[in-house]
């Protein structure tokens, strides 16, 4: 059999394909990744990093495919972000108040990735309760970024992103309220896909806002994600996006004052990546959704009345229970007034409306990611021409949006500034993630080598 | 009970209605987030004109 050690960081589907072809022993694989995983415990990617009864999977994986079995993701280590419940193994959500919880019953996304045949890889590190976007996480450990240690992976979903750039997993699971997955994506240099809201099942993962609240793949290629996409979605878009057309499709690229801040690094890939696509045959022009200056102030009335009324009745029994950054969004989530989440969801109508018709000029919409690469852990503002802005809401300015409206949206590493990655965002119609996919695919092709 | 008149005697009785437990130094840590919150919320008013029915009759 192959040697598992060059393949840690292989493509997903490289790895399922010789899993599959029998040269490549699944048992050789998670420990390769474990001896990873064991190098890089300063990056804090794990809450539980997988123990011994993954080993005793991969052997049963392994007598799967010698009986010739099938099966997507058979014995494929897929780490799983810690707010997915998983069967006999202990759920955090990263706090300390569920430092205990051991479910009786796999998350539904859990459930479809083990009768896919992949092996549940551990549990990775993520914000307290998911509800802040650097995973510098009070109990758990400061999450790193692999790139740079001095740096933030970005978050919720940070320990994903990590476990998926640094060759600790073939692929991970993460959920995305406000850009928690598409911002680590972009930080950490992976590929992360926010798709429609509802087109994965949510049963039996702890919900930071009900309405906002996705789950979806991290991965290393467009390819991988569309894999996984398809396991966790039961659809089959991801097979779709390869074969999908893309000449003519028309590209609007974001303009107005929500991308005005952006490092000019970020600022030129937008550009080199929409001179790709016109290259690659498809009609690029420019966009302005002046209703997108709203989606900041919606996006925190609506998180912060969602997340409170969840975390309720502990945010007043036992506020101390909480990290510092969490602690205080939650208690001022508890002074929403009723109105006031009224008045950002009809403004949210609104935004969900502009959107609409925009769509009805173009097929996708290409903006960056973040407007930042990664930040150094504990940086609290960034500095632009027009004033100060805080990391946090930097990172999630031109994500958020997304969860507003639940479309699909898909972040493609795109170069990189100082060795650090730059995230494209690919964001199309509702349940159109093949055509996002097979766009992001372009980029990926296109993409300056870091 | 006295009429609350300060940000921060605002703060403290919407905290107290609410149910919190906020310690004196809980409330000025809030308070500067609670006012950008406050400003926030002002220009979503401002832009979603009362009467406004979104197009709903």
């Amino acid at each position: 059999m192959a040697s598992a050690k060059p393949l840690t960081s292989a493509p997903l589907v490289q790895i399922a394909s010789l899993l599959r072809r029998r040269r490549l022993s699944p048992v050789e694989l998670v420990d390769a990744y474990a001896r990873r995983i064991a190098a890089s415990a300063e990056l804090h990617a794990f809450i539980t990093p997988p123990g011994e009864p993954v080993r005793r999977e991969a052997q049963r994986a392994e007598r799967r495919l010698a009986r010739g079995e099938s099966g997507a993701l058979l014995g494929v280590p897929i780490a799983v972000k810690d707010l997915f419940a998983t069967r006999a193994l202990r759920t955090t959500v990263g706090s300390r108040i569920l430092r205990n919880w051991v479910p009786s019953s796999d998350a539904e996304v859990v459930a479809r990735l083990r009768a896919a045949g992949a092996i549940v890889f551990g549990k990775t590190n993520l914000h307290e309760f998911a509800y802040g976007v650097s995973t510098a996480n009070p109990w758990w450990g400061i999450a790193r970024n692999p790139h740079d240690s001095r740096r933030s992976p970005g978050g919720s979903s940070g320990g994903s992103s990590i476990a998926v750039v640094a060759g600790l997993c073939a692929g991970a699971l993460g959920s995305d309220t406000g850009g928690s997955i598409r911002v680590p994506a972009s930080l950490c240099g992976c590929v992360g896909l926010k798709p429609t809201f509802g087109a994965i099942p949510l049963n039996g993962t702890f919900p930071l806002g009900w309405s906002l609240d996705h789950a979806g793949p991290l991965a290393r290629t467009v390819d991988d994600a569309g894999v996984l996409f398809d396991v966790l979605s039961g659809g089959d878009a991801g097979r779709k996006s390869r074969r999908a057309a893309t000449r003519g499709l028309r590209v609007g690229v974001l303009t107005g004052s929500i991308v005005e801040s952006v490092q000019p690094a970020v600022a030129r890939q937008v550009d080199a990546a929409a001179a790709a696509l016109r290259r690659r045959g498809l009609r690029v022009r420019e966009v302005a959704i002046p209703e997108m200056q709203w989606t900041v102030a919606t996006q925190l009335v609506t998180l912060r009345a969602e997340a409170s009324a969840l975390h309720a009745r502990w945010i007043r029994a036992q506020p101390r229970a909480y990290g510092a950054d969490v602690r205080t969004r939650l208690q001022l989530g508890s002074l929403v007034a009723a109105a006031d989440y009224v008045l950002a969801q009809r403004m949210r109508a609104r935004i969900r409306t502009a959107m609409s018709h925009v769509f009805r000029d173009i097929d996708v919409l290409l903006l960056p990611s973040t407007p930042i690469v990664a930040p150094v852990v504990g940086e609290r503002t960034v500095r632009w021409r027009s004033g100060e802005e805080t990391v946090d809401g930097a990172l999630v300015r031109l994500t958020a949006p997304f969860n507003l409206t639940g479309q699909p949206a898909l972040s493609i590493p795109f170069g990189a500034a100082a060795g650090l990655p730059i995230g494209m965002q690919v964001v199309g119609q509702w349940n159109e993630e093949a055509r996002v996919l097979a766009v992001g695919r372009l980029l990926e092709a296109d993409a300056p080598s870091r | 009970m006295p009429v609350p008149v300060t940000e921060r005697e605002l703060l403290t009785a919407a905290a107290r209605a609410a149910g919190l437990r906020l310690s004196a130094a809980d409330v000025l840590a809030l308070l500067p987030a609670w006012k950008r919150y406050l400003r926030l919320v002002e220009q979503l008013r401002a832009a979603v004109a009362p009467g406004d029915t979104d197009g709903i009759g």
